[in-house]
This record gives structure tokens, C-alpha cells and sequence, in this order.
């Protein structure tokens, strides 16, 4: 039996009176990973930050790993990763030190050895040591990937995980997606490259007008006329 | 322990931060390399005693405000706030170390600033250990207001008039307590003659930083 990480049961989102969300349930079990399509504006990011614990939302329940997104906040953040458009990063400290301290804040320690590799997992070698100013926002995808490599959290929550990417990058975090996969976690992504995400979604949903509509995953490569 | 992990690491990051760009402690020096330079040539010698511990106070104060003012600037670059939200830990262990960081900084820069006093003002420094004091219990103060006020509008757009707005006015009792008990100091006087202003700033530094611990969950939350 399949059990529940990511569940979101009828989830609305107004921003003062524009509404932006309207009962969207949502469930996503361990070791799978759903995609959410939509055009720009869709609320894709939203719903996101949403699960992530970053809004509140404005009617609706968010459970993460059987924690109440608003009630027990600490619990359910001590499951999930947040990959969204920011890159989290500090520009004085190496690539090396930013994951230093972004697991020293999670209370994770990880030896040198680790560290490297991780880096050399999503294939950024010697950047390692570059400090983040000088990196690229590819490279700065592939650290945040890095990070979530060593945190292991059981959810993971990605706003556009190829954006900025070249194709090796984008193969090498599907890789990491699917290892998180095969490892129990579960995965809630959104993504415009359709062709790329189907390679790890095991189930997808298209948002508009407010709305979640579940497509089949086959569907996901010519899911552009639903939109 | 978990918490005080999130203290080391936020020192850590900061100071580290700090020796590659210099940005905070190369302003504030010479911020107050300047006012103590036109303190020197604007009064003469016979009127800097009565006046040294305003003097003094008016440099430190204005120049930890300038390092202060830019405390939380650094983590809206790549919205590294949003990562503290989403960490499962208490929030309040992130605001004692930025506060750390912050007394560390305006601490240097103090004890900088008293061989400047020295040599261009005649600054006759007395009970030294005391004197220490005042600037640690000073500072402290002002780093509590300065950190909470810069966390609380970091994300406004009116942020440079806002801070001094609500900082300044709130560390009145600061000043007021530091500037006499500095005055007594130098003036050799007793303790029991100032020891009471130590008192109001030992209690104020108590009172901001429990309430600012507290309220910094929801500063960062909202």
C-alpha cells in the first residue's frame, strides 16, 4: 500500500480578492513524482509555496509526511527541500562553504568527502571551490541539487528544476531525481519542459482557471493544447 | 545543541562573509575616522572634557547605525531569508546570531575607536575595565535594536528612511545611559555614582533581547 507524503485536500489561494487557487486536492505517495503544467500565471508557483510551507493558504488543508502545514510547521519543514527560483546562496562563500552552511542549518553534518561527492555527482568539479558570484545559474541549479543530495528529505519541491540548465545538466538531475524516487521520496515539481519531465513523472496535473485537472503521463509531451 | 548549531553557523557565515567584502567594518571605521576628524579641529581642548563622553557616544552610535543598517541586506541577495523560513528549527536562534555578528562588528569598531579618541582628542582613559563595559553594554543595545529594526525592513522598499526612523528613537535610553555612565568613568568618579546606569543598560539589553528572540519567528514568518 502506498503511503501518503504530499497531500493537499481542497486548497484554495486568494491573493486580497484575485483567486489564484480553488479546491485543488492533491496527492502524492512516497516514491512517486506528480508535475504540474500551466501557463505563466497558472499558479504553479504558488501552489508550490503552498506545500513548502511559505503561504498560508486561504481555505483548505496541507498535509507533509502526516504533519499540518500550519499547525506543525517544524515537523513538516523537517521533511521537504524547496528548490524554487531563488538560489538560496551566499555570494561571498564557495560553492563548498554555501552547503557547509546550508546543512549546518538543518542541523546535518557532512564530511569533506561527502561534499565532493556530491559535487562531482551533479558534475560541477572544480566550480567546488568558486565562489557563488562567479557561478552560472546552471551551476547554481546544479549546487542547489547538491544541497538536497546530502539533506535527503522525504519530499522534495521543485518550481522549474531544469530552467537554466544545458541537456548534461538536465540528465544529471533526472538521475538524482529518480535515485530520490527509488529511495521512498516523493517528488511534486512544476515544469514547462514537458519532454523532459515525463522522463520521472509518474503522474501530472495541468492548472487553469484555478483548477486542477489530473492528465495521464503519456499525455505530458503534447499536454501544450490543454493549457 | 541544534540550536546553538544554528548560532555557530550563522557566526560562522557572517564573519566569514565579513573578511571577503569588509563591507560593514570598512565603512563604519571610516565613518568614524571622519566624525572624530571634525571633532578635532572643531573644539578646542579646554571644552573636549566636559563634552568627551557625548563625543564619544555620538561617533560609536552613529557609526554602529551605519554598519547596522545593512545587516540583513546580504540575505535578501538570492532570498536567503526564504531558506531560514523553511527550516524546521527555531527561528529565535537566527536572531541571536545575527545579533552576535553584529555586537562582534560594532564591539571592534568601538575598541577601535578609543586609541582615535587618544590621539586627536586627549581622551584620559580611566578604570579601562569599566570603561570596556560600558561600550560591550552599549553596544549590545544598539545591536538588539538595529538587528530586529533591520530584519523588519529588510523587504521595504522605504528601508533607508524607515530604520533610522525607528531605531534612533528607541535607543535613547541607550545613549543616555551609556553617555553618563562614560561621564562618571572619566571623571573618576565611584562606581555607586554610576553604577545605576550600567543597571538600565544591563536591564534594557535583557528586555530587548528576550522580546526580540520572541518575536523573530514571527517577524520572519510574516
Amino acid at each position: 500500500m502506498s503511503v501518503t507524503a504530499i497531500l493537499g485536500v481542497d486548497v484554495s489561494k486568494s491573493y486580497r480578492y484575485d483567486l489564484v487557487l480553488s479546491s485543488i486536492s492533491l496527492k502524492v505517495a512516497r516514491g512517486e513524482c506528480y508535475t504540474l503544467l500551466g501557463a505563466n500565471g497558472s499558479g504553479k508557483t504558488t501552489l508550490l509555496r503552498l506545500f513548502a510551507t511559505l503561504l498560508a493558504p486561504t481555505a483548505g488543508t496541507i498535509e507533509i509526511e502526516g504533519h499540518h502545514s500550519l499547525t506543525q510547521k517544524p515537523e513538516a519543514r523537517a521533511h521537504l527541500f524547496f528548490i524554487g527560483h531563488a538560489s538560496h546562496l551566499y555570494d561571498d562563500l564557495t560553492a563548498i562553504e554555501n552547503i557547509r552552511f546550508a546543512l549546518g542549518m538543518r542541523g546535518i553534518s557532512v564530511g569533506p568527502s561527502e561534499i565532493k561527492q556530491a559535487i562531482d555527482v551533479m558534475g560541477m568539479g572544480p566550480f567546488g571551490r568558486y565562489k557563488t558570484r562567479h557561478l552560472s545559474k546552471g551551476m547554481q541549479k546544479r549546487l542547489a541539487f547538491a544541497k538536497a543530495l546530502l539533506a535527503r528529505p522525504r519530499v522534495l519541491l521543485l518550481d522549474e528544476p531544469y530552467a537554466s540548465l544545458d541537456e548534461p545538466g538536465i540528465e544529471t538531475v533526472n538521475a538524482c531525481l529518480k535515485d530520490f524516487l527509488a529511495q521512498g521520496a516523493a517528488v511534486l515539481m512544476s515544469s514547462h519542459d514537458r519532454a523532459h519531465a515525463a522522463a520521472v513523472t509518474h503522474r501530472a496535473g495541468v492548472l487553469r482557471q484555478h483548477l486542477l485537472q489530473e492528465i495521464s503521463p503519456s499525455d505530458l509531451p503534447r499536454s501544450y493544447a490543454l493549457f | 545543541m541544534r540550536s546553538f548549531n544554528l548560532l555557530y553557523w550563522i557566526l560562522w557565515k557572517d564573519i566569514l562573509s565579513e573578511i571577503r567584502n569588509r563591507a560593514a567594518l570598512v565603512s563604519m571605521l571610516f565613518f568614524a575616522l571622519n566624525i572624530i576628524l571634525i571633532f578635532s579641529v572643531s573644539f578646542s581642548m579646554s571644552d573636549l572634557e566636559e563634552m568627551m563622553p557625548g563625543l564619544i557616544w555620538t561617533a560609536f552610535g552613529f557609526t554602529a547605525v551605519i554598519g547596522l543598517s545593512t545587516s540583513f541586506v546580504a540575505e535578501t541577495h538570492n532570498q536567503c531569508l526564504e531558506y531560514y523560513r523553511l527550516l524546521p528549527t527555531p527561528k529565535g536562534m537566527i536572531y541571536l546570531g545575527k545579533l552576535c555578528g553584529n555586537l562582534l562588528f560594532i564591539v571592534i569598531v568601538g575598541l577601535a575607536l578609543l586609541p582615535l579618541f587618544v590621539l586627536f582628542l586627549g581622551l584620559h582613559v580611566r578604570q579601562l575595565s569599566w570603561l570596556i563595559a560600558v561600550v560591550f553594554l552599549g553596544a549590545l543595545g544598539l545591536a538588539n535594536l538595529g538587528t530586529l529594526f533591520s530584519a523588519l525592513t529588510v523587504n521595504l522598499r522605504a528601508r533607508e528612511v524607515l530604520f533610522p526612523l525607528l531605531l534612533l528613537p528607541l535607543s535613547v535610553p541607550v545613549f543616555i545611559g551609556a553617555t553618563e555612565a562614560t561621564a562618571g568613568i572619566l571623571r573618576g568618579a565611584p562606581q555607586a555614582a554610576y553604577r545605576h546606569w550600567l543597571d538600565l543598560l544591563g536591564i534594557f539589553d535583557l528586555i530587548f533581547t528576550l522580546l526580540s528572540f520572541w518575536m523573530f519567528e514571527w517577524i520572519l514568518d510574516e
